[in-house]
């Protein structure tokens, strides 16, 4: 490419957001970095429908500040670069909030781009300690629970409300969720008098089981509760596993556990006595407000809601709506505060915000679900008393 | 003992699987002296076929076949594709439409079906187990053992003994003295693909078996290890990819059963040290092949 051509290339995408700038006044936009392609669509996509549907209301209602809301997401393609390059255009373009992708590998470039740019970004679902405005600055948020409390509500869960007092413990290494997940679990379920007799570790994607099979299966001691922190497709592959070589003792995990399709795969024979934590459950027992969500969604897109992470993209935006109109403004360190301040009822859970010099530590309640024949239920809200150290 | 007898087990299962995988990649390789990328996507359109035909009320080895027959199309279709309208002309051009087919396929998965991991139908055979040696072995083992040595036997068959099989090795060795001879260079192209299709198809089952769900990304582990295990084995030699399938299988579970939880966390490093000790050793796999390795 010669260089005329550049600076022609140049020009007109100034011109292109200059006329984007000009619309600031009016409408309200809110940025969106998640990844529809790649490893983390699973996670983002539903989360991406879930905000469009927030949008919708919110206008239909009045917007935020009386503006109406634009809501517009490029593709993060589940690539941390792309991710960072798509916030700097969405900035360009005059986005006053940023919504962020889940989890810290993927969603931290947007956060630090928004706090760059001195705007407040949230991420829909990452749940590591390390998205945090430690690590990424003091206009950054997690609609998520952080996996202290994930971890702190299985092991109260097992130890204390079920008796289970010896865990075996499997850790998949795939990244910072599934190993900081498990690490949380066995510091506070070993805090609070339990026992754990093994720790193991799976490569995700092996799709092989066998090795740790057997060194469960050589030990004396038989485990009360299996504690298994994985991934995706690799939960249903060990879960099958485990209850094939005949292993019934009741398995526990995390919020990754809330895919309808593992339910279904396990079905009626091998999805039993299995305990997960997770955001939310889609339906009138967890929040009066979930059956008006699901009907809008459904309004929306003529099909019931595919996971309950659709309901974190519902939350973002309603958060950052009650943060703006609490402060007035949509300027980063107010609308930061608000959310310091405030105490949020979330389809998600309540939550309340530490100060940033405490990291925007989460304090939220999490959903505990149990898998029977195959199918989920709703066993309650749970907010633990104690936490572990981040 | 019942250790051993496990550990005998798992190897067999796992390398049948991989060798099956191997195999199916190296068959085109072999005589188009290029890598399909898009073979992964084989096991997924067999695993979503098996998907969406799950709601029927088929018996389920009918669905199976469905799916095998589906990958068979994908295979077809990847020569047309993909291979085909750019074979003669360049090699890069070829590894960039196979890429690209790939990503089409994976893409019309997040699209049109979901990026979401969807439920397969399994039979209630897959999730028993039997005793061996005190040790409740799971049926899918059992399974994929029996379906690697039929498969296997049935190829070695199909390539020693039949006009197909024998024109398919020539086109190996020498493709343009094959086709000089005689050899219709189409056919036999689109017969290692259909013939690549099936072995897909059939581990596409045997590794879905494994999961009980199907994913747009779900060929890409797959594609890796046969990959890999061709590489041991020796890209132009069709025994090389079922021992390198074997071999992979071997490393893997022995590490596995042998590595400190310290260790284990970097097994995936273990292997792969292993894999270049081997190529230091034999840079050319473990097995040579017929001769020339060039493109003819």
């Amino acid at each position: 490419m010669n260089i005329k051509k550049t600076a022609v290339l140049f020009a007109s995408g100034a011109m292109m957001t200059a006329g984007a700038a000009s619309a600031q006044d009016g409408e309200l936009l809110i940025g969106g970095a998640l990844s529809l392609t790649g490893i983390q669509a699973p996670l983002d996509t539903p989360g991406f429908l879930g905000a469009e549907v927030a949008v919708d209301y919110l206008n239909a209602n009045g917007g935020i500040l009386g503006r109406q809301v634009k809501f517009v997401n490029i593709d993060g393609k589940s690539d941390p670069v792309t991710v960072g390059n798509v916030a700097v255009e969405l900035i360009d373009r005059g986005a006053e909030l940023m919504v962020a992708p889940c989890d810290f590998d993927f969603g931290g470039p947007a956060g630090r781009e928004a706090q760059e740019a001195g705007i407040v970004g949230i991420s829909t679902c990452a749940s590591d300690p390390l998205y945090s405005s430690w690590s990424l600055g003091d206009k950054q948020f997690t609609l998520s629970m952080w996996n202290t409390t994930m971890g702190a509500v299985a092991a109260d869960f097992a130890c204390e409300e079920k008796g289970w007092k010896n865990a075996y413990v499997v850790t998949d290494q795939f990244i910072a969720y599934t190993k900081s997940l498990s690490k949380y679990f066995v510091e506070h379920y070993k805090d609070i008098g339990c026992n754990v007799i093994l720790e193991d570790t799976y490569t995700n994607g092996d799709n092989d089981f066998s090795a740790q099979l057997s060194r469960l299966q050589a030990l004396d001691q038989k485990p009360d509760v299996i504690f298994l922190s994985s991934y995706g497709q690799d939960i249903g592959v060990i879960i099958r596993a485990l209850r094939e070589a005949g292993i019934d003792a009741p398995v526990l995990g995390g919020d990754a556990y809330d895919d309808p399709a593992m339910h279904e795969g396990l079905g009626e024979k091998l999805g039993n006595d299995v305990y997960f934590v997770t955001h939310a459950w889609m339906g009138p027992e967890s929040h009066p407000e979930m059956p008006k969500f699901i009907e809008l969604y459904e309004a929306k897109y003529g099909e019931a809601p595919e996971s309950s992470f659709v309901a974190t993209g519902w939350d973002t935006i309603m958060l950052m709506a009650a943060a703006v109109e609490a402060a007035g403004t949509t300027e980063g360190a107010a609308v930061a505060k608000a959310l310091e301040e405030g105490e949020f009822d979330l389809l998600t859970g309540k939550l309340s915000y530490s100060s940033a010099e405490e990291g925007h530590e989460p304090d939220k309640a999490a959903v505990l679900t149990e898998l029977k024949g195959g199918k989920p239920s709703f066993m309650g809200w749970r907010r633990p008393e104690t936490l572990p150290k981040p | 003992m019942d250790f051993a007898i496990q550990f005998i087990i798992n190897v067999l299962s796992l390398g049948g699987a991989y060798a099956l995988m191997a195999l199916g990649l190296v068959l085109v390789y072999g005589i188009l002296k290029l890598v399909n990328f898009a073979y992964g996507e084989l096991i997924m359109v067999a695993g979503y076929t098996l998907h969406l035909v799950g709601g029927s009320p088929l018996p389920w080895l009918v669905m199976a076949a469905v799916a095998v027959v589906m990958a068979m199309v994908a295979g077809l279709a990847t020569d047309y594709v993909a291979f085909r309208p750019v074979r003669a002309k360049s090699v890069t051009a070829v590894l960039i439409t196979s890429f690209a087919f790939s990503t089409l396929l994976q893409n019309a998965a997040l699209l049109f079906i979901s990026p979401r991991p969807r439920s397969v139908p399994l039979p209630e055979i897959f999730s028993q187990s039997v005793m061996i040696g005190g040790m409740p072995t799971p049926m899918r083992d059992i399974i994929t053992i029996v379906a690697a040595v039929v498969l296997l036997g049935l190829f070695a068959f199909l390539m020693q003994k039949t006009v197909l099989g024998i024109a398919m090795r020539a086109a190996a060795t020498n493709f343009t003295m094959a086709r000089m001879l005689g050899v219709p260079a189409n056919l036999i192209i689109s017969s290692a693909f259909a013939i690549s299709g099936l072995l897909a198809g059939v581990v596409g089952i045997l590794w879905i078996g494994r999961i009980g769900t199907v994913a747009p990304a779900i060929g890409l582990e797959p594609l890796l290890i046969a990959f890999i295990a061709c590489v041991i084995g020796g890209m132009r030699s069709l025994q090389g990819a079922v021992l390198g399938g074997f071999i992979l299988a071997f490393i893997d579970t022995t590490l596995n059963y042998t590595l400190s939880q310290d260790l284990l966390k970097f097994r995936d490093a273990f292997t792969f040290s292993l894999v270049i000790l081997i190529l230091l050793w034999r840079p050319e796999g473990l097995m040579k092949g017929p001769a020339s390795g060039q493109r003819t």
